[in-house]
């Protein structure tokens, strides 16, 4: 159970550690967007430079970034094997008798790779240099103008905010009741699927009740020191923009005009 | 603020919380994020307990907070489909709340059992269809155009099918053996 963290945030002191959660919010997703501009070997260079860029700045180790990659590396292999195999453009290169590698297939298939890794990347590099909790404060920030349709932002920011609270809590009750349930003879990790899960009630049912303990208490709290909503809250956690927020948006403007006039 | 609301949003987002960490704890088998858990059952019950939008809003936190914690993003729309809507859609189990609730007051477990089939059947289902609409989304723009349904019903398929029956069983087991956690502290 220790082994399990939650999140993947690595603290640091980087150049990516330091940006405000909003404009790697809006980094990221407009790099997800821009990154489908490419589709030729000098525009999927220039991406696959300023994805190297940006690694090197978040200076997270290589390592991180490739264990994150372990479980979709099937879903990986799947689409390079699919696009060798299967695209029948271009002079043949490798002839096996009973396939035939195009040309055509080896350069899709190594340009989606590369679109698919750049993709894991970057959207790892904001889990990894940015708290789940900044992420919220982000988030809030950049989804105000939905209030206007009625979306409870605040509300779901301030939700998002205990949820996180909690979860480190809730991981060690589990926990413990999971050790008092085995202490007591149950077994979760052995036995037909039957038996397991019907252990699995006798450990949900502590934890529910404990959990709705936990809720009552903390609406009581709230209540009682005066929580009327999101009007006119102060915040203890401040978002700061500095200028390398705008010049990290302004790169990426840059690169997608260049991206957008040089592909074929 | 309303006391009922207030307590209404902080047990949504300890349950929220609950989904998660029951994510963890069970059987983590499946690549890309898709996993047979019990994620479902939380929702189900913020569904039950509350209604709709606190249905919506447990899964809609839970979606939000899979993706902080490392999400897998290939296009924006299959980032909207996965986390965005997949979990929030389970919410929509509400539907079977008030007959639900009436047949807990009667005590009728088969009919308690009933419709808690009903109910996961269609969270499950609902959410199976934000998963292979992402999946057609990424077959389409990573795998070529062929076939990219049947990839993306076979993948997606092969974990929801049995993460849903799962999630019917549990919460089966745990609701008819514990109805009082169906209902609202007065």
């Amino acid at each position: 159970m220790e082994k399990m963290i939650f999140g993947r945030y690595i603290p640091g002191n980087s150049f990516v550690h330091k940006l405000d959660p909003r404009s790697k919010l809006l980094f990221v997703f407009a790099f997800i967007i821009v990154v489908f501009f490419a589709n030729n070997t000098l525009t999927y260079g220039i991406l696959l430079a300023f994805t190297l860029i940006v690694i090197l700045l978040s200076k997270i180790r290589l390592y991180f970034l490739i264990n994150g990659l372990k479980p979709v590396i099937f879903l990986m292999l799947f689409t390079l094997i699919l696009h060798l195999f299967m695209t029948r453009e271009g002079p043949v290169l490798v002839d096996l008798g009973f396939m035939k590698i195009y040309e055509e297939g080896l350069r899709q298939g190594v340009y989606i790779s590369m679109r698919f890794l750049m993709l894991v990347f970057m959207t790892s590099i904001l889990t990894l240099t940015t708290s789940p909790i900044s992420i919220t404060d982000g988030l809030e920030v950049l989804l105000n103008p939905f209030k206007k349709i009625k979306l409870p932002v605040h509300e779901l920011a301030l939700m998002m905010s205990i949820s996180l609270r909690f979860i480190p809590t809730l991981m060690d009750e589990t926990d413990k009741i999971m050790k008092a349930q085995m202490a007591r003879g149950s077994d979760l990790s052995a036995g037909p699927i039957k038996d397991r899960l019907k252990a699995v009630v006798p450990l949900l049912v502590p934890l529910f009740i404990s959990a709705f303990k936990r809720a009552e208490d903390l609406a009581t709290a709230m209540e009682v020191r005066g929580y009327r909503g999101g009007e006119g809250r102060t915040k203890y956690r401040l978002l700061k923009w500095h200028a390398k927020d705008t010049i990290i948006l302004v790169a990426l403007v840059i690169m997608a005009i260049l991206l957008w006039m040089l592909r074929g | 603020m309303d006391k009922k609301r207030l307590l209404m949003m902080v047990e949504i987002a300890i349950f929220a919380a609950v989904g998660l960490v029951l994510d963890q704890i069970s059987f983590k088998m499946w690549a890309q994020g898709g996993s047979i858990s019990f994620v479902m059952v939380p929702i189900i019950l913020m569904a039950i307990r509350w209604g709709l939008t606190a249905g919506l809003a447990t899964g809609l936190l839970i979606g939000i907070m899979q993706m902080m914690f490392g999400a897998y993003i290939v296009h924006w729309l299959q980032a909207i489909l996965d986390y965005g809507l997949a979990f929030t859609v389970v919410g929509l189990a509400a539907i079977i709340r008030k007959p639900l609730l009436q047949a807990t007051q009667s005590l009728n477990k088969t009919k308690m059992a009933l419709y808690i089939v009903i109910g996961t059947l269609l969270g499950g289902s609902l959410r199976l269809v934000c998963h292979l609409l992402a999946g057609v989304v990424f077959f389409k723009e990573f795998a070529g155009d062929d076939n990219v349904w049947m990839y993306s019903i076979i993948y997606n398929g092969s974990y929801m099918l049995p993460a849903t029956i799962i999630t019917a069983i549990i919460a089966i087991l745990l609701f008819t053996s514990a109805p009082r956690l169906l209902q609202k502290v007065q």
